[in-house]
């Protein structure tokens, strides 16, 4: 095990250590947060063979740069984003050889997604809170990584003996999702809320939403036709899953997101699938969205049917990276689902 | 609490992978403690797959893993522990805790502190002994671990500021209803501030960033800023366990 530096040279608008969040704490008051595209942040860390909880580094706009004081294998993966190595293009979503030295840089594509996810081989040192290395703006948990920072990874990584441009290292059967140009579907389970709003399961199933600027972390602020109760009944505060479609009294939706927190006197009319909320992770300012009711199971089926090609990656990986040799980190894969 | 008016739970699939849980009952001080009580005994026979459980003031969401388990076992889950009498006392498994939480009062610390006496009609003065008077239990850790309490003694519920405050410190001591919250972390509030404890009360430094916990006992003792700096409080410990 060495470890190695990696001199951050730009870290674009707001770059921050990231995982898929924290774990029996929401009951505490602390919402679970992590990385807001979690099938991307699984994906990346699975690409360099660590545990797809493993902390990583999540950027949101910008050009994030890095140069590593020693060969690092690690993958960039997210928003579809223009990577270079030493100047040289680069993949995402593939494992990737960063020799000493030289300079990886990632500049996402923020018309097609707004966050990149970066993974390196081996253990990245930060500051944990409550078990998970997520930051928690509202706790003063910042985890902001600034340029000129130096980041340290332990890793038993010590490279190939190959040269950057031959052929690609690995042939991993990768789940890449689609950021495509258009407006995003989304697929919604229907909630309690929708029988309070005469004609709200049709008008947001033919209606377009755009994400506004006022949204952050805790919910996605969507502009688009809404309708409200007829009567006052109270809400009392309750807890709401991640992804709830709740309408407030001003005329918009709100998509709440990873940071969201008890939720009082709006109606929920219903939750995103999971399968779907990685998507919502990466729509940014201006991205259209298009909503589509379908029921528990279909929505349960989607997500088995994510879940399945994760580990499938997960289990390659581990295969492709035990056949070279280095496997510690492999030893301890997480087969749990732990995607909230 | 009786088992009958336990047993009537409903509960409601929320989303793909977590249910509702609700005690339907005309009383709403029935429904709240006994949505606390079951919340504590389903967390002590917690089932295999259910990750979380979120407390609201009446519901306790729980969220599970669908992939480790489905709708139809968390849902029998919840009504063979809604079935079971509750025991009497504390939950099972916890000491209970007990703090005492030195507090300036004054209008500096304690801005809202003229409103709500008047409010009450009662003077500055003696909402502060009421205050100090209440023995207070924590309900359950709100936002960013806030501890919330029941328990203060006033002749009516306090009312909510119509227009919340923006930026409020950390260790404000703040009422509405009959309950009353400490801010950890600077930040807004609809409550009505009343003064300021100088200890730290969450402190993310920590492995464990709180002491308390649901179930613990808080009661304030009014100090002067002299004594408050006197004090060189730090992070903020029980003075007592008691079973």
């Amino acid at each position: 095990m060495t470890t190695v530096g990696l001199d951050i040279t730009s870290s674009g608008w707001v770059t921050t250590f990231q995982d898929l969040g924290r774990r029996d704490t929401e009951r505490r008051g602390v919402p679970t947060g992590g990385a807001a595209d979690q099938h991307s942040a699984s994906v990346a860390n699975l690409l360099v063979g660590n545990p797809r909880e493993a902390t990583l580094i999540e950027s949101l706009g910008g050009e994030l740069a890095l140069v590593p004081g020693a060969p690092v294998l690690l993958a960039v993966t997210g928003a579809p984003a223009q990577v270079t190595v030493g100047g040289a293009p680069a993949d995402s979503w593939s494992p990737l050889v960063v020799p000493a030295g030289q300079e990886i840089r990632v500049r996402g594509d923020m018309d097609r997604g707004t966050r990149t996810y970066l993974a390196v081989n081996g253990t990245l040192t930060a500051r944990t809170l409550l078990g998970s290395a997520a930051p928690d703006a509202r706790m003063g948990f910042g985890q902001v990584i600034a340029r000129g920072e130096r980041l340290l990874v332990e890793t038993e990584f010590r490279g190939f003996g190959r040269r950057l441009f031959e052929p690609q290292l690995f042939r991993l059967p990768v789940p890449v999702p689609r950021f495509d140009h258009g407006p995003w579907v989304v697929d919604v389970v229907a909630s309690h809320g929708i029988h309070t709003i005469a004609g709200i399961r049709q008008l947001i199933e033919d209606s377009t939403y755009v994400v506004t600027p006022r949204s952050n972390h805790v919910g996605l602020r969507l502009d688009g036709p809404v309708l409200h109760p007829d009567d006052d009944t109270e809400i009392v505060s309750h807890g709401v899953p991640v992804g709830a479609l709740q309408i407030p009294h001003a005329d918009e939706l709100i998509v709440l997101g990873r940071y969201r927190s008890l939720t009082a006197g709006y109606p929920i009319v219903g939750v995103t699938s999971r399968a779907a909320l990685p998507l919502l992770g990466q729509a940014g300012p201006g991205r259209e969205l298009r909503f589509r009711w379908i029921d528990r199971e279909t929505s349960l089926r989607r997500f088995a049917r994510r879940e399945a090609e994760v580990r499938a990656l997960g289990h390659a990986a581990a295969e492709a990276f035990g056949a070279l040799g280095f496997g510690a980190p492999l030893s301890r894969i997480n087969c749990e689902a732990i995607l909230i | 609490m009786t088992t009958a008016q336990y047993g009537a739970v409903a509960v409601e699939p929320f989303g793909d992978s977590a249910v509702m849980v609700t005690i339907p009952h005309a009383d709403q001080a029935i429904r709240r403690a006994a949505i606390v009580a079951f919340r504590d005994r389903f967390l002590a026979h917690r089932p295999p797959g259910v990750l979380d459980v979120v407390s609201g003031l009446e519901s306790l969401l729980v969220e599970f893993d669908p992939l480790r388990t489905a709708l139809q076992h968390v849902e029998y889950a919840v009504r063979l522990v809604a079935r079971w009498a509750p025991s009497d006392g504390p939950s099972p498994g916890r000491t209970v805790r007990a703090f005492t939480v030195p507090v300036v009062f004054d209008g500096e610390y304690g801005p809202d502190l003229a409103s709500v006496a008047e409010e009450l009609g009662l003077t500055p003065a003696e909402v502060i002994e009421a205050i100090g008077e209440s023995t207070f239990t924590i309900a359950l850790l709100g936002a960013a671990m806030a501890p919330m309490m029941d328990g203060l003694k006033v002749p009516r519920p306090v009312r909510r500021r119509a227009e919340p405050r923006t930026d409020v410190v950390p260790g404000s001591v703040m009422i509405a209803g009959t309950n009353a919250i400490i801010q950890p972390f600077p930040g807004p509030t609809g409550w009505r501030v009343v003064g300021r404890t100088p200890h730290t009360i969450v402190d993310i430094s920590r492995p464990d960033p709180v002491s308390f916990g649901p179930g613990d006992v808080v009661r304030f003792t009014p100090v002067t800023r002299d004594e408050a700096a006197a004090l060189d409080a730090g992070f903020l410990l029980p003075t007592e366990e008691a079973v």
